[in-house]
């Protein structure tokens, strides 16, 4: 029992998710509604937001999720790439995305292209592992082509496929120039470099082609708040029991991961331990759950998603006390906005409240303020966004917050002359 | 050897001058010998901090991570705050640090992966 238990403390519990989402499946949903559910899921465009639980059921997203977190596992395994912070992060953020974009149909091209690119460049694959796990948020652009543009299947296949293996060659070599944009204070850095990708074929598509990008509009589905709201809780309070279970006096290392800016590269795991790193994941989980409960938003399929990833980023640069103010500025113009607009605030302003932590290392480097003001300025920003990247970069609020961290950190930097530097302790 | 490593050799040069100037030497060396596939950097400080030194030791002895390398070498050079060392130390494969009376010399060392 100790050997499992250390086997899954090192792999930082994954197998155990993966097991208990696989188990879940099939608790909730019969084999043959599993099966015509998630052959919906295969042949959807997936373009933001196509909630999967709308449009497979429960159980077959559930399945969805947990047979692509296997093929990754399995791939980590393979490759021995051991379980750092971005690995972890990438394996729950991927898990979160298969609730609303990613499938396996959708993610095996892009996979390929950077496979390709590592064979042109001569570098083992693995080291493009963090690209990799991040890589599957353009995946739409691979089921838009084949099932969306209405394109006969020998037309249709071979572009999808082309343009996804296209997408992760480019990909690696993007995400690396992207990053000194916003200097690291975005956590989805790869989402930011899809982003500028996805762009650039809205615009071919919708110049070249007379594509309406947003035909599909928003589906969602809150039929499952409940059962996901307690996935959700069990799922933290796996990670705090266990972390507490490696270390009594895990609380202890607390206050020194708390002080970290979370700019990348901060990878909590390799620098604070693992038994901190999960007691943080669980409680970046449960905070999810106060703000989602206090705004009263109900889970579907893109709200997990958001959910997961903040968890996921707990090992990578974010804690309560940089993405709560974030959150915070977020959560405001979202009370507000449909007192400003008239309109109810819809799902895409709902999981911005959660993916606004992508820019919690602005808080943690200039403090509660600049962080709630920061948290504002990216949940304005995302709409817009969404609109020029039409769609086809899941991780639209990385594409944001990029632009966020670009414009506000030179600002703030220039406000705020003496920040406080650590020292060394 | 592969224009990549030429670039994140720069910028290891620059991370090292920036973290010494930051730290407020005004006097320091930084030699760096190209040997085949593995380069040094050798730095000479004069009257550094012991707390100084065990902190770069225990920042950039971790061992080095390929995945993290390609996905965050550009960071380099664009440090923040004093502490930030933790980029450099995942391209960095050992340090060793000579504490002489009132100087350090402290060598890092770093193999490249990249073939041509």
């Amino acid at each position: 029992m100790k050997t499992l238990y250390l086997k899954l403390k090192g792999r930082m519990m994954m197998p155990a998710i993966f097991l208990i989402l696989f188990a879940m499946a099939f608790s909730f949903d019969s084999l043959s509604a599993i099966y015509e559910g998630y052959l919906n899921i295969l042949q959807s465009p997936s373009v933001l937001i196509s909630d999967y639980l709308e449009i497979g059921g429960l159980g077959a997203t559930l399945f969805n999720v947990a047979t692509i977190m296997l093929i990754n596992i399995i791939m980590l395994n393979r490759l021995k790439v051991k379980m750092s912070g971005p690995i972890f992060a990438g394996l729950l953020t991927i898990a979160g995305f298969s609730f609303f974009g990613k499938n396996i149909f959708n993610t095996i091209p892009i996979y390929i292209g950077i496979y390709l690119y590592a064979y042109y460049q001569k570098l083992e694959f693995k080291s493009f592992m963090i690209v990799v796990l991040f890589s599957t948020g353009i995946s739409p652009i691979v089921s838009y082509l084949i099932f969306g543009t209405g394109w006969p299947f020998y037309i249709g296949v071979p572009a999808g496929v082309i343009v996804g293996i296209f997408t992760g060659f480019v990909l690696p070599a993007l995400s690396a120039h992207t990053i000194r944009f916003h200097k690291g204070y975005n956590l989805y850095n790869i989402g930011f470099a899809m982003g500028i990708l996805s762009m650039l074929y809205a615009a071919m598509l919708t110049t070249l082609f007379g594509f309406d990008l947003f035909v599909f509009g928003t589906t969602t589905s809150e039929a499952y708040h409940y059962e996901l709201l307690i996935l959700t809780l069990v799922l933290s309070s796996v990670f705090i029991a266990s972390g507490f279970i490696a270390n009594r006096k895990v609380l202890r290392k607390y206050p020194k991961l708390l002080k970290r800016t979370g700019r990348a590269v901060s990878d909590f795991i390799r620098d604070e331990g693992r038994d901190i790193t999960m007691v943080n994941v669980g409680v970046m989980g449960l905070i999810s759950v106060i703000f989602i409960t206090v705004l009263r938003i109900e889970i579907n399929g893109a709200v997990m998603g958001g959910i997961l990833t903040v968890m996921g980023f707990g090992a990578f640069g974010k804690h309560p006390v940089n993405s709560v103010p974030v959150m915070l500025g977020a959560a405001f113009w979202f009370l507000l906005s449909p007192v400003v607009t008239g309109d109810p605030a819809g799902v895409g302003l709902a999981i911005a409240v959660l993916f606004v932590t992508a820019i919690a290392p602005i808080a943690g480097r200039f403090g509660v303020l600049f962080g709630i003001f920061a948290g504002f300025v990216h949940i304005v920003l995302t709409p817009f966004t969404y609109v020029f990247q039409g769609g086809f970069d899941l991780y639209n609020n990385g594409f944001a917050a990029g632009f966020v961290a670009a414009l506000l950190v030179p600002v703030f930097e220039f406000l705020k002359k003496n920040v406080p530097e650590e020292e060394m302790e | 050897m592969k224009n990549l490593e030429l670039k994140i050799l720069t910028k290891i040069i620059r991370e090292l001058s920036h973290f010494l100037l930051v730290h407020g030497f005004k006097t320091f060396s930084l030699e760096t010998k190209v040997e085949d596939k593995v380069t040094y950097f050798v730095i000479s400080i004069d009257q550094p901090k012991k707390a100084l030194l065990d902190k770069m030791n225990e920042r950039i002895s971790r061992e080095r991570e390929l995945e993290v390398e390609t996905y965050g070498w550009e960071l380099l050079g664009d440090m923040d705050d004093k502490n930030e060392l933790d980029v450099l130390g995942l391209l960095i494969d050992d340090i060793v640090i000579e504490e002489k009376p009132n100087q350090a010399v402290i060598t890092l060392s770093r193999v490249s992966r990249y073939k041509d």
